[in-house]
C-alpha cells in the first residue's frame, strides 16, 4: 500500500495547475455559452486524451493518473460546467475503447482526443431518470441498420455534440437488461435534432439540453459493442464516471478548503481572526476530513480499476461521499464568508449553485444508498 | 461445484422478491426477473473475486449471464484462460 504519488504523477498535477490558473482565468459567469476557446486548450493540453491508448493519439496514462489529472482540473479551473464537459468526453471515449469495435475505434478516439469533435452520451428520458433502464426510444432494426425513434433529455454536451452514444431499447420482448442496446449518432444525420441548451442553476457552460430522434437511421456498423449490451455497457461506464466526475469534485472541494482557511485567518471580528471562533474552525475541520477521506476512498477505487478488478460499490461509495461532502462544504464556504459569501464577487455562491448538480447526476444520492444497500445484501 | 456456488449466490443474495432456493440450471435469470441490473453488478463482484476470473469487453454480455449453466460456461472458459496463460 502506498499513499504517494509517483513523479510523473505529481508533474501532471503540477502543469495542469499551472495550465488552468494561466490559460483558464476567465470567470465562468462572462459566459453563458460552450466555452470553445477554452474547450481547445483543454485538448492542447491532452487532457481528452490522458487515458487512450497511443495509437489513437492518446497519452496512454492509467486510470489513477487519469483521476488525479482531473482532480487537479477541478482544482485549478473554475469554470466546472467546462470541467464536466471534458470529463463527459474521456467517459465517452472510454466507453467506445472498452466496447466498440476497431472500426468504431479508429473512426472516432482522434478526433475525441484531440478535441475536434464534442461527444455526448444520450441516457435519461423524461420518463426515466434514475430508473434508466426504463427507457423508452426505440431502434428498431431496419435495412442496413436501425431506425432510431425517441427523446432524450437534459443531455450533457448534447446541445454541441458532434458524436452521441444513444442508448435505446432494440428488443422490447425481452427484459430490461437484455433488450438495450448502445449506437453512435453523427450530428447531421437525418431525424436527428439537437434542441437548444436548457437554462440551470449553475454549471452555466455546460449545455445540457434534448435530443431527438424521428426516424433517424443509424448504420449497424454504428453498434458499440453488441445487440443487447447496452445495460451492461451502462454499468461497467458508472464505475468510471462515478470516479472521475468525484475526482473533480474532490479538486473543487479543495480549492474552496484553502479558500475558507485564508478568509478565516484574514477576516477579524471582535478583536481577532474568525478562525479563532470554534464555530468556525469546525465547518474547516470537516472540510479538511472530507477532503483527506475523500481522496483515500477515490485512489483506492481508481486504483482497483487500474487492477482491472470490479469497484461498483465502491465506486458508489466515493461517488456519494464525495458529491455530498462538496455541497455541504460550498454551504460552509458562503456561511463562513457571511454577507460576501452570498455575493457573485467572492465565487463561493457559484461553486455552491454548481456543487447541487452534483448530487443529482450520475446516479443521485439517493441511488448511490440503494445500490450500496444492496451490495451489502440489504 | 461453481453452478451450487453461484446458485446458493443468487438465491441467497440477489433474488428478487427474497431467498429463492428453487432455481433451476436453466432458469432464465434475466427473462424471468430473477436478477436485475442491480444483481449484474453484485454478481460481477462476486464471480470474479470467488472464482479468480476477470470478466470484461466481450464477455459482459446478457447471454452470458442468462442462466446459472451460461454462468458457470463463462467462468469454465474464463478460468481455463487463466490457467493456459
Amino acid at each position: 500500500m502506498n499513499f504517494a504519488l509517483n513523479e510523473e504523477q505529481t508533474e501532471i498535477r503540477d502543469s495542469i495547475i499551472r495550465f488552468a490558473r494561466q490559460e483558464l482565468s476567465v470567470s465562468a459567469d462572462e459566459a453563458n455559452g460552450f466555452p470553445h476557446a477554452a474547450w481547445r486548450k483543454c485538448a492542447e493540453m491532452q487532457l481528452m486524451a490522458l487515458p487512450f491508448p497511443e495509437e489513437y493519439g492518446g497519452c496512454g496514462a492509467d486510470f489513477l493518473t487519469t483521476v488525479v489529472a482531473t482532480q487537479a482540473f477541478g482544482y485549478a479551473c473554475k469554470d466546472a460546467g467546462l470541467v464536466h464537459a471534458v470529463c463527459t468526453q474521456i467517459l465517452c471515449g472510454m466507453q467506445i475503447n472498452s466496447f466498440g469495435s476497431e472500426e468504431l475505434k479508429h473512426r472516432y478516439l482522434p478526433s475525441l482526443v484531440r478535441g475536434e469533435k464534442i461527444f455526448a452520451q444520450a441516457i435519461t428520458e423524461a420518463g426515466s431518470g434514475s430508473d434508466a433502464l426504463g427507457m423508452r426510444t426505440r431502434a428498431e432494426l431496419a435495412e442496413g441498420g436501425y431506425l432510431l425513434n425517441g427523446t432524450k433529455i437534459f443531455i450533457t454536451n448534447g446541445p454541441v455534440a458532434d458524436v452521441v452514444l444513444v442508448f435505446a431499447v432494440t428488443n422490447p420482448e425481452v427484459s430490461r437488461i437484455s433488450g438495450i442496446s448502445c449506437l453512435v449518432v453523427e450530428k447531421g444525420m437525418s431525424g436527428f435534432t439537437q434542441c437548444a441548451p436548457m437554462a440551470k442553476m449553475g454549471l452555466d457552460t455546460l449545455q445540457n439540453g434534448e435530443l431527438v430522434f424521428a426516424d433517424c437511421p443509424v448504420p449497424a456498423e454504428n453498434l458499440v459493442g453488441s445487440a443487447g449490451q447496452g445495460a451492461i455497457l451502462f454499468n461497467e461506464s458508472m464505475e468510471w464516471e462515478r470516479c472521475l466526475l468525484p475526482a473533480a469534485h474532490l479538486g473543487t472541494l479543495e480549492r474552496i478548503f484553502e479558500t475558507s482557511v485564508a478568509y478565516a485567518k484574514g477576516r477579524s471580528a471582535f478583536g481577532q481572526p474568525i478562525s479563532k471562533f470554534q464555530a468556525v474552525s469546525s465547518k474547516i475541520v470537516e472540510m479538511k476530513m472530507a477532503l483527506e477521506l475523500g481522496r483515500l476512498m477515490l485512489y483506492k477505487v481508481a486504483t482497483t480499476k487500474d487492477q482491472h478488478k470490479r469497484a461498483a460499490l465502491e465506486a458508489s461509495i466515493v461517488k456519494l461521499y464525495i458529491s455530498e461532502a462538496l455541497k455541504k462544504t460550498c454551504l460552509d464556504a458562503v456561511q463562513i464568508h457571511g454577507g460576501y459569501g452570498y455575493m457573485k464577487e467572492y465565487e463561493v455562491e457559484r461553486d455552491l449553485r454548481d456543487s447541487i448538480a452534483a448530487t443529482i447526476y450520475s446516479g443521485t444520492s439517493e441511488m448511490q444508498q440503494n445500490i450500496i444497500s444492496r451490495f451489502i445484501g440489504l | 461445484m461453481i453452478k451450487d456456488s453461484i446458485r446458493h449466490f443468487i438465491a441467497t443474495e440477489l433474488a428478487v422478491g427474497g431467498a429463492n432456493t428453487a432455481i433451476t440450471d436453466s432458469d432464465q435469470l434475466l427473462e424471468q426477473g430473477i436478477i436485475d441490473s442491480f444483481g449484474i453488478m453484485t454478481l460481477l463482484s462476486f464471480l470474479e473475486e470467488k472464482f479468480s476470473v476477470h470478466i470484461e469487453g466481450d464477455d459482459l454480455t446478457p447471454e452470458n449471464f442468462s442462466s446459472i449453466s451460461t454462468i458457470s460456461a463463462l467462468i469454465d472458459r474464463k478460468a481455463g484462460l487463466s490457467a493456459g496463460a
